[in-house]
């Protein structure tokens, strides 16, 4: 694989085989670098910034995003949004801490107190029929996406304002005379220093990562994602995939859900209020398009933490809450501004080789040439 | 293959700088009684947009750099995830001292419990929480007898009978309930005035407007609305005015915000009841700073309550920001 390298050649070009070019590395891997960046920024503004303890303590603030985001990756490579997920991750939270106050029957005089697992299983189970109805709703009534989970946004959000009448569901850390203790262990735990949630958030990344790189499931969303009509007449289930994503994102935000009530052993019904948004900040921090087909999970954990770790930074500096707002938002136009830039087919920037494949479709501005190879490798 | 390799070589490289960086923070607060005032107060309140709040942070922190401390401002908006992650924050930043505004009665004491785990002692102003022994002082106004002091200005405004209605504050603090309890203490002395619609409207003035247009719709012929706060109060006279109802129907408040200050003055809103946020705030940094220095807050108490002043035409002209001559 050779390019013309006139002067700097041997080295510069087993190491480039493609071609050295700044603008483009810096283009590919600028969430990275913006990580980095906000690093140093912040920790050369405070010295309370970069140091062991305060970064696994922003990751931990950074986990519950994260894991939201990895979610809503999965819908929008589909070519959809899911709106719902603050407040599915909500009722999650509402109905561990209702199953935690244990369920009373007056009629027949007894009191279920189920057992942390078992609470915790229905919580995510909660997420997993919030995401059932939206699939359905999306794929076999054909609503779109952004009005179908909008609605469920308000629906669930009802729900949950209803279970509780407005109320938090106190002290979820259980009793041990009810056999339900150990609720909080997933938020106040570590496990060689790590806190359990920034475990969870691994362990999920590491999952969706397999699912879209190894398993079959990941081709067909990819697939679906560029261009629907053609994935569905090369046999492709589209419908049966609209539904397993947008289950799978109601999934991760009752795991958020769960999450969040043990940090703060009491149940929320206004939890979650607007994480959708930063969660769709993440993925598109991280390279994804909203139009579908293109993203990978290590763009969108990279975005979820650019965030987060900004947003902690700018509290630790005492930087004020409406420049916050500011300077999140920037960030976010920003992203989106680089993205339109990557993708844009004329400029053809270095991706790894690969055939060129046709231009998928006309509908989208931003669904470049020869890129579905790229981005898939993740 | 160059690429991984130098991925790998990239986070090789930050986890051993990392290690080699200090590791975890001291605990924050000075040890009770060190004996001198100085280091980083952090105050965290509820709303900024509300000028209640921004009450009490500007003299939290105004009072902690007179007494020679830095501060830093914090505004969780009610969500217990952004007060438990600011407070966070201020664990991070090593405070000596928290003057928090809790979210929730029962969804804060977490975050009260993180503060006390980190040796960091904590001053609760406005809202309680429901656990005594963790925070040093819980200073709030006397919502009750504040509570009561309005609804007796109400009713004088309002007439013995008549239909009226009530807008209430967020549910999950525990001053809304309060507040709503004493107005119908008094209230239920007086027989003929009937409570016909009650809706929450959270403490936010644009939502006491819409909630009003509601209310006004399904009962037109009421002669009072008793709201919760000072920006639901200024909602529903808003929506008053817009209606052309404003002279038939007399609206109360309560905190003793400088537009309801205002607003009494034109005529608009019969009475407020000034929470003394300005003294109570300025004495929880003093009891900090006294218990940085000598181990003790000066007072023997934890739940200190400071009554309520009425704030009506007679008195208004005395009013400043958020206090009285």
């Amino acid at each position: 694989m050779s390019t013309t390298q006139p002067a700097a050649p041997g080295l510069l070009n087993r190491m480039f085989p493609n071609g050295f070019d700044p603008l483009a590395i810096l283009l590919q891997g600028r969430a990275f670098f913006a990580l980095i960046v906000i690093v140093i920024v912040f920790s050369l503004l405070s010295p309370n910034y970069f140091n062991v303890s305060n970064l696994l303590q922003m990751s931990q603030h950074v986990a519950v995003y994260a894991i939201l985001a990895i979610g809503m990756l999965l819908v929008i490579l589909n070519g959809g949004i899911d709106l719902s997920v603050g407040a599915t991750l909500g009722l999650s939270g509402v109905v561990a801490g209702w199953l935690m106050q244990g369920v009373k029957i007056p009629e027949l005089g007894v009191a279920f107190y189920p057992s942390v697992w078992v609470v915790v299983i229905l919580a995510l189970a909660t997420g997993a029929f919030v995401g059932l109805i939206n699939g359905i709703l999306i794929s076999k009534f054909r609503v779109a996406p952004f009005v179908a989970t909008l609605g469920m946004l308000y629906v669930v959000r009802g729900v949950a304002l209803l279970i509780t009448n407005g109320l938090t569901y106190p002290n979820l850390s259980g009793d041990p005379e009810f056999g339900n203790e150990g609720f909080d262990w997933l938020g106040f735990n570590n496990l060689f220093g790590v806190p359990i949630g920034v475990i969870i958030m691994i362990v999920i990344a590491i999952g969706a990562s397999l699912l879209l790189n190894k398993a079959p499931f990941g081709r067909w969303l990819y697939a679906s994602g560029g261009n629907e009509r053609a994935a569905e007449l090369s046999g492709i289930p589209v419908k049966r995939v609209k539904v397993r994503v947008y289950v799978l994102s109601g999934i991760c935000a009752s795991i958020a859900g769960v999450i969040i009530a043990s940090e703060l052993t009491s149940a929320n019904p206004t939890s979650g209020q607007n994480f959708e948004l930063t969660a769709i900040a993440a993925v598109v921090i991280g390279g994804a398009s909203l139009a579908g087909g293109r993203g990978t999970v290590r763009g969108t954990l990279l975005g979820a933490f650019v965030i987060g770790f900004l947003s902690d930074g700018l509290v630790i500096v005492g930087v004020s809450e409406y420049w916050q707002m500011i300077f999140n938002g920037a960030v976010i136009v920003l992203a989106v501004l680089l993205n339109a830039i990557t993708y844009k087919p004329k400029q053809r920037l270095a991706t790894p080789s690969a055939p060129a494949t046709p231009p998928t479709s006309d509908r989208a501005p931003d669904t470049g040439v020869g890129a579905a190879a790229g981005k898939i490798a993740g | 293959m160059f690429r991984k390799a130098a991925a790998a070589l990239a986070v090789g490289v930050t986890i051993v700088a990392l290690t080699g960086c200090s590791t975890g923070t001291d605990s924050g607060g000075s040890d009770a009684g060190s004996g001198e005032a100085g280091g980083l107060i952090t105050v965290i309140v509820n709303d900024l947009a509300n000028p209640y709040w921004t009450a009490e942070a500007d003299t939290a922190a105004a009072e902690a750099e007179s007494l020679g401390y830095e501060s830093k401002i914090g505004s969780h908006n009610g969500d217990s995830k952004k007060e438990s992650d600011l407070v966070d924050t201020a664990i991070t930043n090593k405070s000596v001292a928290v003057i928090l505004d809790p979210a929730d009665a029962n969804g804060s004491i977490g975050a009260v419990k993180k503060l006390v785990a980190a040796d960091i002692p904590v001053f609760l102003v406005n809202a309680e929480i429901n656990e005594e022994g963790l925070a040093q002082s819980q200073l709030v106004a006397n919502n009750a007898q504040g509570a009561a002091l309005g609804a007796a200005a109400w009713v004088e405004a309002v007439g013995p009978a008549g239909e009226y209605v009530e807008l209430t504050g967020r549910p999950a603090d525990n001053n809304a309930a309060t507040r709503s309890n004493g107005f119908a203490s008094v209230i239920s002395q007086y027989p003929d005035l009937k409570l016909v619609g009650s809706e929450v409207a959270n403490w936010d003035q644009k939502e006491g407007n819409e909630k009003m247009q509601s209310l006004l719709a399904a009962h037109p012929n009421i002669v009072g609305v008793i709201a919760g706060n000072d920006p639901m109060a200024l909602g529903a006279i808003a929506a008053l005015k817009a209606a052309g109802k404003l002279d038939q129907i007399k609206v109360g408040g309560f905190d003793g915000a400088p537009d309801a200050a205002q607003a009494i003055t034109d005529g608009s809103l019969q009475y407020t009841v000034l929470q003394p946020v300005v003294d109570f705030t300025k004495s929880a940094v003093q009891q900090a700073d006294s218990y940085i220095r000598t181990g003790e807050t000066g007072v023997d108490e934890e739940k200190q309550s400071f009554d309520c002043i009425l704030i009506n035409k007679d008195n208004v002209a005395s009013y400043g920001n958020f206090s009285i001559e």
